[in-house]
């Protein structure tokens, strides 16, 4: 099998990042998150491929947080587009879990698929390659497993990393992954390595059914009670692995100006305000709501997989201890027509 | 803690059973042993779940919000800095006193629960202390301020010396040194709001950056925008801010929330005197910049 010792990872990272923008999991002062190899600051930043995971999933890669769609000139009456900004330069997500290569799957689903394509996405993504790390030993919050990812062999990677000690085990899933693998072709040697035990999820979580039954759940009395600690603050759709939704707006200075999108939360009261000003979600429980509906029942619906991918970043972050596998358990053992 | 969870307990169900209250706000435990979170109790039967213990860090009288535009009758247990979040909302006319029913506990500080969940999760590769919370050793006063009933013995306030020494050191700065400390600082926000959404002085019912028509910040996560937030939001807590410390808390990527807060609540001392924040109830009275007065100091302008 092909191995990528340590000793050669760096150099592995530069050659890489010759051609292409190396998004890798890294500590940075107080961020967690996937940043740019160019920018990895030996004295200061931790590279944290070895830890569990990364606060900021690798999603902003091919959806970042602000990005920018088009200028526009404004003439009289008329307005022009000047420019738009489909970037489809090379990257590379080095080191993605399996629960955030299924987020960035999920992705796919929802802006290239059922007879629709968004043109920005399918740009960053068709510059884009996955390089996965595989998980052997699940954290105290994962459950990707009850969430149909497949945590050693993620659906959708190009190539997959497995860490036996000194190297790592480099396999290659799809061309795009033959073409990133060329590029470092010399540093990877042909031996055999000895790849960890696979340890057990020690979290339990049952999601069979759960997508069905919350079918008539709509109404339900649970919902008030599982959402009263909530704050409606957007942490944990920000940090979330596969939350998509956006927002787009203008800035405008007399004549010129832009037109961008930025993440947008569920759990915001201004997300679902009409322009009338009447607001279909205006209670907190109904923001609630939505996003585990969204996650658990509505997603599955529509694309055959949950919206959740299991990474357990949500839980950790909570302000209120907001649990989504408690949710879970809370609507298997929920009474319909009680 | 024991004792006190289990008078409070007490005074709910019979606060239950005397028909006083609809419902007793306080925490109850979760699945784990850090786990406390606020609670809501809606009857006597609940009340077996209500704790009072070394997690008990979530600000109570934030929940209050939810029941600002109904008519129950409330009981709350509150520490020191909840009691001062009550006080915000009194004056702020959010809630009515008489609804209220306070039991005061003087508290001895408390435990981050985020603190263990990230040591539990293993997102880092080192653990953090998990000794009393940052809020708690900065805390100046740790009992109620405002109370019907108080539980416990009293404590004594944690802050040790200058409160104010680390805003001294950025006023310190010269203006370009400050200006991009600031702006680095903000740089790391993702704008998820959390610092807006559990703070107790934050009681506008629709906020400005909710507007739409006109749209005051823009929603770019960009230095312009992310400094337009929290200038603006941290401006709005000028002689509001209780210093209960959750902002900084809960915020995702460690903004040091709270030096803006206490630089405001130096600045409002200095310029109008009188006490901080939630300090003291007087019916009636208003934080200084709700009102206008004549001789209001304006050597800034």
């Amino acid at each position: 099998m092909k191995v990528l010792s340590k000793a050669k990872l760096e150099s592995a990272l530069n050659k890489l990042s010759d051609k292409n923008e190396v998004f890798v999991p890294m500590q940075k002062g107080e961020r967690s998150g996937y940043f740019t190899w160019k920018s990895f600051d030996n004295g200061q930043d931790e590279l944290m491929l070895d830890a569990l995971n990364v606060y900021q999933s690798p999603k902003n890669v091919v959806l970042p947080q602000t990005e920018k769609m088009y200028s526009i000139k404004s003439q009289g009456v008329e307005v022009n587009i000047d420019k738009t900004y489909e970037d489809a330069h090379p990257t590379i997500i080095f080191g993605a879990r399996g629960c955030d290569v299924k987020g960035i799957i999920a992705m796919d689903d929802v802006f290239l698929t059922r007879g629709y394509e968004d043109s920005f996405y399918k740009a960053r993504r068709s510059g884009n390659v996955i390089i996965a790390n595989a998980c052997y030993e699940p954290g105290a919050n994962c459950f990707c497993n009850a969430m149909e990812v497949n945590s050693l062999d993620p659906v959708g990677s190009d190539v997959i990393l497995r860490d036996a000690g000194d190297g790592y085990v480099w396999e290659v899933r799809t061309e795009k992954g033959e073409a990133v693998t060329a590029l470092i072709a010399d540093l990877l040697e042909e031996k055999e390595a000895k790849l960890p035990e696979v340890k057990p999820f020690t979290q339990k979580v049952d999601y069979s059914g759960v997508a069905e039954k919350l079918k008539d759940m709509f109404a339900h009395p649970i919902w008030d009670k599982l959402s009263q600690p909530c704050v409606n603050c957007g942490m944990c759709t920000y940090v979330c692995p596969s939350c998509y939704c956006f927002d787009i707006q203008v800035k405008m200075w007399g004549d010129e100006g832009y037109r961008f999108r930025a993440w947008d939360s569920c759990m915001f009261e201004e997300y679902s305000r009409e322009a009338g000003g009447g607001n279909p979600r205006g209670a907190s429980k109904e923001r609630f709501r939505q996003r585990f509906l969204h996650k658990l029942e509505f997603f599955k619906e529509r694309y055959g997989t949950p919206l959740c991918t299991g990474c357990g970043r949500c839980i950790i972050v909570c302000p209120t201890d907001i649990n989504i596998v408690r949710i879970i358990d809370a609507v298997k053992e929920a009474e319909i027509n009680a | 803690m024991k004792e006190i969870t289990n008078k409070i307990q007490t005074i709910a169900s019979n606060l239950f059973a005397d028909n006083k209250i609809d419902v007793f706000l306080a925490w109850e435990k979760g699945d784990l042993d850090f786990k406390t979170k606020s609670f809501v109790a809606r009857n006597a039967e609940d009340v077996k779940n209500i704790v009072f213990d070394e997690y008990s860090i979530n600000n109570i009288a934030n929940s209050l919000l939810k029941f600002r535009d109904s008519h129950e009758r409330i009981g709350i247990a509150v520490k020191g800095c909840d009691s001062r979040g009550i006080v915000r909302l009194l004056e702020d006319l959010q809630i009515k006193r008489d609804r209220l029913y306070i039991v005061g506990i003087p508290c001895p500080g408390m435990k981050d629960p985020l603190t263990a969940a990230r040591n539990r999760g293993g997102f880092s590769k080192q653990k953090e202390a998990d000794g009393l919370a940052k809020k708690c050793l900065d805390c100046i006063q740790p009992n109620p301020v405002i109370y019907d009933e108080l539980v416990g013995p009293e404590q004594s306030p944690r802050q040790q010396g200058d409160r104010f020494a680390k805003v001294k050191e950025i006023e310190s700065m010269s203006a370009d040194e400050r200006y991009k400390f600031w702006e680095d600082t903000f740089s790391t926000c993702i704008r998820c709001y959390a610092c807006r959404q559990v703070c107790v002085a934050c009681d506008c019912r629709t906020c400005i950056f909710d507007e739409m028509k006109p749209q005051w910040v823009g929603r770019e996560n960009s230095a312009s925008d992310n400094m337009m937030y929290h200038l603006v939001k941290h401006a709005h807590m000028a002689g509001r801010c209780i210093e209960c410390g959750e902002c900084e808390r809960v915020c995702p990527v460690n903004i040091p929330l709270m030096l803006l807060n206490r630089k405001l609540i130096k600045d409002v001392g200095t310029l109008f005197g009188g006490p901080d924040a939630g300090m003291q109830y007087v019916e009636g009275s208003k934080p200084p910049l709700s009102v206008y007065r004549e001789n209001d100091p304006d050597s800034f302008l």
